[in-house]
């Protein structure tokens, strides 16, 4: 009866010194300012304005973006992008000079003459209230690509925020690199690259593409958003901080998957939307809003097709963009390998793979290895030095 | 009669697709107008709901008034009486006459049961806080959210943020004392060693020309930039090497990656509370209208800008900045002498109770 008392001591007397070293003293007084407020919602009625205004938004860049197809004109001693601007007039040595960087830009991409043209509509910031209507969107890309209307016009909107129409109007931040401005345009391009690149694709390829959105063939340079260091998977942050992993379970389980290296998921994640028959809108006209890289199907997506691209040279990529196989198959035969295996070890070049399920960190389970032994020690020794009377 | 027909229908099927384009936009412009008489609409209605709500939020409830403050909350055991009695002279003292403006934006707070789980209604105007904050809490509400229209987008910029009445203003300064003297920068060491003209370069307020060379003139302090805050975003992609590089003490490669960086990016040797802190300074030797005199001029340097606030030249400003600043260094841990005794009673317990222990039997 005497041991089993003292074992209950020892467990209460524990079961006090836990309480305390993790309870505060009565009333004591909290460590510092305690804040639960909460920030006021819009009305519904300001939400359905600003859901109206989105739609005005789309629609006002559909209407320019058709009718500047119409009046756009091309230069002949140029070989880049024709530059149309909108919003307060440039002067000609800043024209001058925009259509410099675009040319060079152009032919860095190893592009010529073609036989689609890409015209790239750059929206200079307006002041407040300068024009009817709500406040343009400054993060709204979208693309108008080539239709039976106008087979070899791609129309790119590029909207200038504060940072870039100040670049353009001549008066850049101290700091600007001659380059910032290229890559911006090559960043702007999007889909419009392609078709001038490689014309345009397949019904198959193209309904691929169409369902979603294009997001595997934003970038058809080597840089990504707008450099090496911009891609779309550094946007998530670092695997040490709660938001990574939060960023990364809201992306599609196949996302995931391939994140995690495994080819289902590869081959999942770079097939979605290969399946259906997508209806192709005329005029096709791709937007990508803030935050698209939150909803892409692969990461960094912006780069795949351009990177296969590369791999694979110009005449078998060339061969997969017209194909009228399936996407997977054209895929496939221009990557002489499975789509999910090419796949995973491209996404490997940007990311370890990720752990996915339930893992101790090292340190706890070495601690936990260590908290066994020493129970297994303690009991060991207590049973040797036991006496029985 | 038949062929020039024929010529005209083939010309007529090849030019359908412009018409085609004609038509979509026409509709286009259509809806774009139609969605354009919609918004301007319903931006009206939201007017007017704002507005709706705004009266609302008053109706049933109590205006506490204190100073220029007015309060519009509901009866709750929140102590917001006490909380603005206590937060007005210091809104005050940091707005001076400007504070005045306060009676006409109002503070909306919604004062909850932080126990009930009764489902409340949405809210659209204000704060929404537990009726049990403590007075230091409410009184910390208060100075955080002041209703002050925000300032012109030059001061915000330079400011980062909004200025706010400081909650503890020794700690503050005591805060700029450990830039001064941690910061990886010659600028911050300069002020901190009394030259003004380096505080000037610190603070951003003098020439932002080659703000690089200014800022971090050695190898060594541009090799702690890239690394203590770029460590992570440079190395991906093209820019690994150069970040190795700059690791292993090639100093080119640790100018060339900051040189990439946009000029707002690179790491301020004074932070933005020394920013915020040299503004309250400059508000105080001002006097009642010296925040008009700040937002007066938005096209004025912010340096000249500080100068009118302040009512002295921007050295003399500075120079009071920094030795208030000196004067705030915080206190070193001093350890009290029966301290020494009593660590070293507890190690002979302890050494005492191990040495003398004998086996034990259950």
């Amino acid at each position: 009866m005497a041991p089993l008392r003292v074992w209950i001591a020892v467990a209460v007397g524990g079961c006090a010194l836990i309480a305390l070293a993790y309870l505060p003293p009565r009333g004591a007084a909290p460590r510092g300012p305690r804040f639960a407020t909460y920030s006021p919602e819009p009305t519904a009625a300001r939400r359905r304005a600003q859901a109206v205004a989105k739609e005005w938004r789309e629609t006002d860049a559909s209407l320019r973006l058709l009718e500047d197809r119409q009046h756009v004109k091309w230069d002949s001693s140029r070989v880049g992008p024709a530059i149309i601007f909108r919003g307060p007039t440039l002067p000609p040595t800043a024209v001058r000079t925009v259509e410099a960087v675009a040319d060079s830009m152009w032919r860095a991409l190893g592009l010529g003459e073609t036989k689609v043209r890409a015209a790239l509509v750059i929206a200079l910031e307006r002041a407040p209230g300068s024009a009817p209507g709500p406040i343009p969107d400054q993060n709204g890309v979208a693309f108008l690509t080539p239709d039976s209307t106008d087979r070899t016009t791609c129309m790119a909107f590029l909207p200038a925020n504060h940072f870039w129409t100040a670049v353009l109007l001549g008066h850049p931040p101290r700091h600007f690199e001659p380059d910032w401005l290229a890559r911006w345009f090559q960043s702007g391009l999007g889909p419009c690259a392609y078709y001038a690149a490689y014309g345009t694709p397949s019904r198959s390829v193209r309904s691929w593409l169409a369902a979603r959105n294009w997001d595997v063939a934003l970038y058809l340079g080597t840089h990504g958003i707008a450099g090496e260091r911009f891609l779309s998977v550094n946007l998530l942050g670092d695997p040490r901080y709660s938001w990574y992993w939060d960023g990364i379970y809201s992306l599609s389980p196949s996302t995931v998957a391939c994140l995690a290296g495994r080819l289902d998921g590869c081959r999942s994640a770079v097939l979605y939307g290969a399946d259906d028959d997508a209806r192709i809108a005329v005029p096709e006209i791709v937007r990508l809003e803030q935050g698209w890289w939150r909803k892409q199907h692969l990461l960094p997506g912006e780069r795949f097709l351009g990177d296969v691209a590369r791999d694979v040279g110009r005449d078998r990529f060339q061969s997969f963009w017209t194909s009228s196989l399936p996407v997977d198959t054209a895929l496939a035969a221009a990557l002489r390998q499975p789509v999910g295996e090419w796949t995973k070890q491209w996404e490997r070049r940007f990311i370890q793979p990720i752990r996915l399920g339930a893992a101790a960190p090292l340190g706890a389970t070495l601690l936990a290895l260590l908290l066994a032994a020493v129970a297994v020690s303690a009991v060991a020794l207590a049973a040797s030095r036991r006496q029985v009377r | 009669m038949c062929r020039r027909f024929g010529l005209l229908l083939i010309l007529g099927v090849l030019a359908s697709p412009l018409f085609g384009q004609d038509t979509l936009i026409s509709r286009l412009r259509i809806r774009a107008d139609s969605l354009l008489r919609t918004w301007q609409q319903a931006v009206a209605i939201a007017n007017l709901a704002d507005s709706l709500e705004r009266e609302r939020a008053t109706i049933g409830r109590d205006t506490i008034a204190v100073g220029a403050l007015r309060i519009i909350t509901n009866a709750s055991p929140l102590p917001v009486r006490q909380a603005a009695a206590l937060a007005w002279p210091a809104i005050d003292s940091l707005y001076g006459s400007a504070a005045a403006d306060l009676a006409e934006r109002p503070y909306f707070i919604r004062a909850v049961d932080p126990d009930s789980n009764a489902r409340r209604a949405v809210l659209h105007v204000g704060l929404e806080v537990p009726w049990d904050l403590d007075l230091r809490s409410t009184t910390t509400l208060l100075l955080t959210t002041v209703p002050i229209a925000p300032p012109d987008r030059a001061l915000a910029t330079w400011l980062t943020g909004v200025l706010r009445p400081s909650i503890h203003p020794r700690e503050d300064l005591g805060g700029v004392y450990l830039e001064f003297v941690t910061a990886p920068s010659q600028a911050a060491r300069g002020c901190f060693m009394g030259d003004i003209a380096s505080c000037i370069d610190a603070l951003g307020l003098g020439d932002t020309n080659h703000q690089l060379e200014r800022w971090y003139p050695s190898a060594p302090e541009r090799r702690a930039v890239v690394t203590g805050s770029f460590a992570d975003f440079f190395d991906h992609g093209g820019s690994a090497p150069a970040l190795r590089e700059c690791v292993a003490g090639r100093d080119a490669s640790c100018t060339a990656l900051l040189r990439s960086l946009p000029a707002d990016v690179l790491p301020k040797p004074l932070s933005d509370a020394a920013r915020v802190s040299l503004v309250r300074d400059a508000l105080r030797l001002g006097g009642q209208d010296a925040y008009r005199r700040l937002l007066r001029d938005p096209e004025a340097a912010i340096a000249d800008r500080l100068a009118e606030a302040a009512g002295v030249s921007v050295d003399s400003l500075v120079a009071g900045w920094r030795n208030a600043a000196l004067a705030a260094r915080p206190a070193p841990v001093e350890l009290p002498w029966w301290a020494i005794g009593v660590a070293l009673g507890w190690v002979t317990v302890f050494a005492g109770c191990g040495l003398s222990s004998s086996r034990w039997r259950l």
